[in-house]
């Protein structure tokens, strides 16, 4: 474990938290978000008149750090600028293991004091070997223990996504999202303006971190590109690594006298990066929660040929424009899979060449068994490698009241193919006009480990994505 | 002269630009393989280096401060007499006083003309978050035109360097088009991959310009070849 890790690993898995100039006005914001903490939590708040708010939230409070009779792992500051100096160098004499500045108003001002500042409190943080996260961040999160960023993450059980982000909004906003999709997270940090600790260093700890099997980022601009460059080589053939980034890297141009230097652009060098390390690239956040999806509850498959079963003619249709335009191939189905739905299809108001156009065999009157052999002889046709089905609860619901619905049944049975099956199967709910009705019954399939998707064309994005990165990892291990 | 002193010597010199023949010089010793030039002070040095090399020639400026030769008329292909070259030799010189008055002159490279090929570029920029990025591409005059290039940090694998070639828009054209001759595709990526390792281990490079290489059906030749130091 290199020292930047090991450090790193104290921080994350903090024992002992402290809080730092918590008040009132802020609600006790961070004190609330640390009221799940499993270690120790202390605050250190000097103003008489914040103190009792303190102790009705049943916190020790303390004049300071150095009072403070154990030893503190990670520090949340939360003082004003010109104080924020004085605690970094408090948090060095007490040796905690890190401090996250919420504290703003550092470079990312533009403004001379600010920029000074920054540069003060870093390098008392590098000289006394102190992890120091952000400024201006939201600090980490770690469900597990609890420790967390906002107070409306959820926390108590284990994740499996490690998200590094240079926003505290896209942090706090992706570990939500993906909550109730069912990504949930290992660690997180909010990496702020990235003064002492950079992305690549987050990005080593995470690419170690047994808890953590995908990795999630957001980032706006690169400190340290070449040392990332170097850590995302050796990551990504092990863990996928899925990247949003947001605006463009600044690249100080300087005069280039080349040819090859008038065609490079300020993303010349990042796009070139994800091709050669397999970075898996999304434009927001819904597409990042979209392949964590894909990633965590599908069957691995490095196949790009489609099954696909939509229960009208007009979603065949799309459906299958909608996996073709993200590159993937809806083939001819084998002469035994036809000679078997012939058995079974009715083809009055269906077909089933592939999109399988279900809405006749399932509809009025479904009978779950015929689902069920349908998603068998897709299962066994040695032309597909990967299924999406169709799953629209308004329209179900419509067609099927009362005990026999398919929305109830639908997810045991999705369920129980995929414990049989070894290809990827995806289901679309699609919202329709009942974005909550979509809601309650995605839990069903995210309690079953289904992958849910709210259309065609995310279901197809995401997956293409994915078969591109298992197959750079195929190609990687040759 | 060894890498290391010819990039001395133009330390020395104050000079961030390499001439063709000391560019071409360093690549060689780098396993890279150009057409080779001979420098010429004078018309009849390059009407000698013309006799010894075997016509036809092609005569260039050599000059530290112009980096766009052809741009000033600093490029005359096909030479087939000792009378062509020696015009050749004087109208060069003149064009290139005309244009950059300035200029430090250190003559006119001879070479051989190559055979030719199917034109491709290769090069390096230096990103400011990610260091040194080579570029492969479809070369000569309209690279800057069609900008079809492929770009990846240094170093590259031999995947990248098969991907750098397999990028670009006109790979058919290294397919053998019509029935022309193919490029070399094999050769392409060693090449690059050679470049790769040359780049890295000279981080004192800042930019390079391998453009054109003829590319050939067996083999590739670097025809012009500039570098800049940092």
């Amino acid at each position: 474990m290199s020292d930047i890790v090991s450090r790193l690993e104290r921080v994350l898995n903090p024992r002992s938290v402290a809080v730092v100039g918590d008040k009132r006005a802020m609600g006790y914001f961070w004190l609330r978000n640390m009221s799940t903490f499993k270690g120790k939590l202390y605050s250190v708040q000097i103003d008489p008149n914040e103190i009792p708010g303190i102790l009705e939230l049943g916190v020790s409070n303390y004049a300071g750090l150095l009072d403070i009779p154990d030893e503190i792992d990670y520090v949340v500051c939360a003082v004003p600028r010109p104080v924020a100096p004085r605690i970094v160098a408090d948090c060095v004499a007490k040796k905690v293991g890190g401090v996250s500045l919420f504290t703003s108003g550092f470079a990312e001002t533009g403004e001379e004091e600010g920029i000074r500042l920054q540069e003060q409190t870093a390098s008392t943080a590098r000289e006394g070997g102190l992890i120091l996260i952000g400024p201006n961040c939201m600090g980490i999160y770690n469900r597990r223990l609890g420790v967390r960023q906002a107070m409306d993450q959820p926390s108590g059980d284990e994740g499996d996504v490690g998200f590094i982000a240079h926003s505290g909004t896209h942090a706090i906003n992706f570990s939500l999202l993906g909550a109730a999709h069912g990504v949930k997270i290992s660690k997180s940090v909010s990496a702020g303006n990235c003064a002492v600790v950079t992305p690549a260093d987050y990005l080593e700890y995470m690419a170690q971190d047994a808890e953590t099997k995908v990795i999630g980022m957001y980032l706006e601009g690169m400190q340290e590109g070449r040392r990332f460059f170097d850590i995302l080589k050796r990551t990504t053939p092990l863990k996928p690594v899925v990247v949003w980034k947001g605006g463009a890297f600044e690249g100080g141009r300087r005069a280039m006298f080349s040819h090859t230097g008038a065609l490079a652009t300020s993303s010349t060098a990042w796009q070139a990066l994800t091709k050669q390390c397999g970075v898996i690239s999304v434009d927001s956040l819904d597409e990042m929660v979209d392949v964590m999806k894909a990633l965590l509850f599908a069957k691995p498959a490095t196949g790009r040929r489609m099954g696909l079963v939509a229960l009208t003619g007009g979603q065949s249709v799309v459906i299958t424009d909608a996996f073709e335009r993200a590159g993937l191939d809806v083939p001819l189905l084998s002469d035994r899979s036809y000679a078997e739905l012939s058995t079974f299809f009715d083809v009055i108001g269906g077909s089933y060449r592939n999109p399988l156009d279900a809405g006749g065999t399932l509809g009025f009157g479904a009978v779950p068994e015929n689902l069920a052999r349908m998603l068998r002889v897709l299962d066994a046709d040695e032309r597909i490698d990967a299924v999406a089905v169709e799953v629209s609860p308004r329209m179900m619901s419509r067609r099927m009241p009362g005990a026999q619905s398919p929305v109830d049944w639908l997810p045991d049975m999705l369920a129980a193919h995929k414990e049989r099956s070894t290809k990827p199967l995806f289901a679309i709910l699609h919202p329709m006009d009942l974005e909550a009705f979509a809601a309650q019954e995605r839990q069903k399939y995210v309690e079953r480990g289904i992958p849910t998707f709210s259309g065609f064309d995310q279901v197809a994005r995401a997956f293409a994505k994915v078969v591109e990165y298992r197959r750079f990892v195929a190609e990687m291990s040759q | 002269m060894s890498i290391t002193s010819i990039i001395d010597r133009a330390k020395t010199d104050g000079r961030r630009t390499l001439t063709e023949i000391e560019s071409k010089d360093i690549l060689e010793e780098a396993g890279i393989p150009t057409a080779h030039a001979r420098l010429a002070t004078t018309a009849d040095e390059a009407v000698a280096a013309a006799k010894e090399i075997g016509f036809p020639v092609a005569l260039k400026i050599v000059s530290p401060d112009i980096t766009h030769k052809s741009d000033i008329g600093g490029v005359k292909l096909n030479l087939t007499t000792p009378d062509e070259v020696k015009a050749a030799f004087d109208e060069i010189v003149a064009a290139a006083m005309k244009a950059q008055p300035d200029a430090t002159i250190d003559g006119v490279s001879v070479q051989k003309m190559a055979r030719p090929g199917i034109e491709v570029i290769m090069g390096m920029s230096q990103d400011a978050q990610f260091g040194p990025v080579l570029m492969f591409g479809l070369g000569g005059i309209l690279v800057e035109v069609l900008k079809d290039v492929s770009f990846r940090l240094v170093p590259i694998t031999p995947r990248d360097a098969r991907q750098m070639v397999q990028e670009i828009k006109g790979r058919p054209l290294l397919e053998g088009y019509r029935g022309q001759e193919p490029a070399d595709v094999e050769a392409l990526e060693k090449l690059l991959l050679r470049l790769s390792d040359f780049i890295e281990k000279h981080p004192e490079i800042a930019e390079l310009d391998l453009n054109p290489i003829f590319a050939y059906k067996d083999g590739a030749i670097a025809v012009d070849a500039r570098i800049i130091l940092s």
